[in-house]
């Protein structure tokens, strides 16, 4: 194997399927890969794929993973030249990223600017109205209490969004239908970006009826070059989280003009802030087509897989490579294609019916998977889930020369993929893949509250799988 | 040997009746089970390991892969996580009475919506509890009255940590 010529020494500030997804790119490119553990979680399986392990003590995700003093003291002791942030925690830190810039440590992400002025939902929105990009009706700031929310949704009608000026990943969020709504809702939702963002400021946005989620995949060099990777539908959610990814998207299906626009407005957002990194646009798309622009993540987003799948290009390389400076091989948008269609789900240790988490021990885990699956996971026999992380514990790729295939693969690695001793969404999964909805493509980000798909799991207990569960248990226990 | 398997409000028990070790790769397990007292079975399941891998079959021509596991102590069904018991039935074990509100999975307290003394109804939310970054209702799961409140608010409870008395 040819030699890095300028190995260097990169820390993994993240944990679980991510980290191990950083590692190994790490690896490929000839780095170090230097990964972290804590004291919540010794049995740290990410560093499987490290090269060197490093102790970052501490025992809430407060003192470790979310800990700027404590990650830059780590990674100066262990003469770190870079970080990856992963996705979640520091990843949309522009403080830790601004405190990188002074120690001199390279942030492998975009840079504090692009961060602050994306991080924040109320100034996004008003770079995204200078470039002259359409932007969902709402309160352009935060508003300072719930009258004044009130009077604002009266103003551009009911329902509403109430949603964290510092949120994401769909915590701190709630639809509000009436005025008793949000009386109802305000106080929580501060509460929860509180306790999850440090700020309690709200927003408040026209809701889009049947809206779906359309985003676009961007990746930038220092250069100045800016691509777009196509889109992901991700309309499949639950309480605001996304559950099922797919590319591209079925309900652009062959607009190809549709398409064009959407991507290249992405690219305009990410060139409006002087991005350098892999990132994403995010945009809510009506029944007409009309899409909104919502927000730019400035991080590797969880479902980079399925991009991955359909254009054959590695995003944690090339966000690497962007980071360092290094040319990303890649000439012109043109050489950028896709084939075929990806689908992801996302497997979580959470009540197939209830869809809340559920913790536990996995006691037993196997797979085997058609041709044209990825499963980026961190899953062991063993694994302790505990409430301290996120509860998702794997995500399932499949990829089809057209969807129906993919979809047709999907089934068969979900029934290939055995999980034992904890809740997982698996048979949830299974039901939304056989929707008649799902399957002809036509669905909107209200997909679970209209189609129930948890009231079709089928919860019934079958003696003879139970026999054949104990049987097994038994074998084992014997020797055989 | 008896298999019991408990949840809150279930126990079911099935019974391995009869080995038989058909060679180091195989055995051959004839299995009972009992609901409602009432004796089911008997079934007959042959499993067979290859490579490290289980698989079992009823008939010994088709076969299916299990997911192996050393002895867990829990035994998944869909959505229930119930407690494996192998060979005897811990004494002193039920489910928890319909007044003692006991947390389902652990989690920080954020807030106690009721006072000792109060009236609440089946359904009335008593206790917002955070788990993975999620607030979730607690439900009172009877009426009565609030008799003891054995948290406070910021406490982190670990599973199945008794939170308030109802009478």
């Amino acid at each position: 194997m040819k030699k890095q010529n300028n190995p260097k020494r990169i820390l993994i500030a993240n944990r679980g399927e991510i980290a191990a997804r950083i590692a190994r790119a790490i690896n490929e490119l000839g780095h170090t890969a230097v990964g972290v553990w804590t004291d919540n979680e010794i049995h740290a399986s990410h560093l499987e794929f490290c090269n060197e392990w490093v102790h970052l003590e501490g025992n809430t995700n407060s003192s470790t993973y979310l800990s700027i003093d404590n990650i830059i003291r780590v990674a100066k002791n262990n003469n770190i030249d870079a970080i990856h942030p992963g996705y979640g925690f520091l990843s949309e830190n522009a403080k830790f990223v601004e405190r990188l810039e002074k120690e001199k440590i390279i942030f492998i992400g975009p840079n504090s600017d692009a961060i602050k002025k994306m991080g924040d939902k109320a100034t996004s929105k008003q770079i995204a109205m200078k470039a002259g990009i359409p932007v969902i009706p709402g309160s352009s700031d935060a508003v300072p209490n719930k009258s004044s929310a009130i009077k604002m949704a009266t103003e551009i009608g009911y329902p509403v969004l109430l949603k964290a000026v510092a949120g994401g990943g769909g915590r701190g969020m709630r639809v509000c239908e009436n005025s008793s709504d949000i009386e109802k809702n305000f106080d929580v939702v501060v509460r929860e970006s509180e306790s999850a963002f440090g700020y309690g400021g709200l927003l408040v946005e026209k809701y889009i009826t049947n809206p779906r989620h359309i985003e676009v995949q961007i990746l930038a060099d220092k250069k100045g070059n800016t691509y777009h990777f196509f889109e992901r539908e991700c309309s499949i959610q639950r309480r605001h989280q996304k559950i099922i990814e797919e590319a591209p998207s079925p309900f652009i299906g062959e607009r190809e003009d549709l398409r064009q626009a959407v991507c290249n407005t992405a690219v305009k957002v990410a060139k409006a802030v002087g991005y350098d990194s892999a990132g994403t646009v995010e945009f809510v798309m009506a029944e007409d087509g009309s899409f909104f622009f919502l927000e730019m993540n400035t991080r590797i987003q969880v479902e980079h897989p399925i991009t991955e799948e359909i254009t054959g290009i590695d995003l944690i390389v090339c966000m690497i490579q962007a980071a360092f400076g290094e040319p990303l091989g890649i000439p012109e948008q043109k050489w950028i294609t896709r084939t075929g269609h990806a689908i992801e789900c996302r497997i979580c240790a959470e009540d197939p019916i209830t869809m809340l988490p559920s913790p536990g021990t996995i006691t037993g885990f196997e797979t085997s998977f058609p041709q044209g699956t990825r499963f980026d996971h961190c899953i062991y026999s063993g694994l302790k889930v505990t409430p301290d992380f996120d509860p998702m514990i794997g995500k399932l790729v499949t990829k089809g020369i057209v969807r129906p295939v993919a979809i047709r693969k999907m089934k068969a690695a979900l029934n290939g993929l055995l999980i034992e001793g904890l809740k997982t969404n698996i048979p949830l999964h299974k039901v939304i893949i056989d929707n008649e909805s799902f399957i002809n493509g036509k669905y909107s980000t209200n997909f679970i509250s209209k189609e129930k798909p948890q009231d079709l799991v089928d919860i019934g207990i079958y003696v003879t799988e139970v026999y054949q569960k104990i049987a097994g248990i038994e074998a084992v226990k014997q020797g055989i | 040997m008896r298999y019991y398997f408990i949840d809150t409000d279930n126990e079911y028990i099935v019974d391995l009746n009869k080995c038989k070790i058909h060679s180091p790769e195989m055995v051959e397990y004839t299995f009972n089970h009992i609901d409602k007292n009432k004796v089911f079975g008997p079934q007959k399941v042959f499993v067979r390991q290859m490579a490290g891998k289980y698989y079992t079959s009823l008939d010994s021509i088709s076969w299916k892969r299990v997911a192996k596991q050393d002895m867990p102590t829990e035994m998944l069904n869909v959505n229930r996580v119930m407690k494996m018991y192998r060979g005897f039935k811990p004494s002193g074990l039920s489910g928890s009475n319909d007044g003692e509100l006991i947390t389902n999975m652990p989690g920080k307290v954020v807030k106690i919506l009721v006072n000792s003394g109060d009236h609440v109804s089946k359904g009335d939310p008593v206790v917002i509890l955070e788990a993975m970054k999620m607030e979730n209702e607690i439900k009172s799961p009877t009426d009565g009255i609030v008799k003891t409140i054995y948290v406070k608010e910021g406490d982190a409870l670990e599973q199945g940590v008794l939170m308030i008395d109802l009478e």
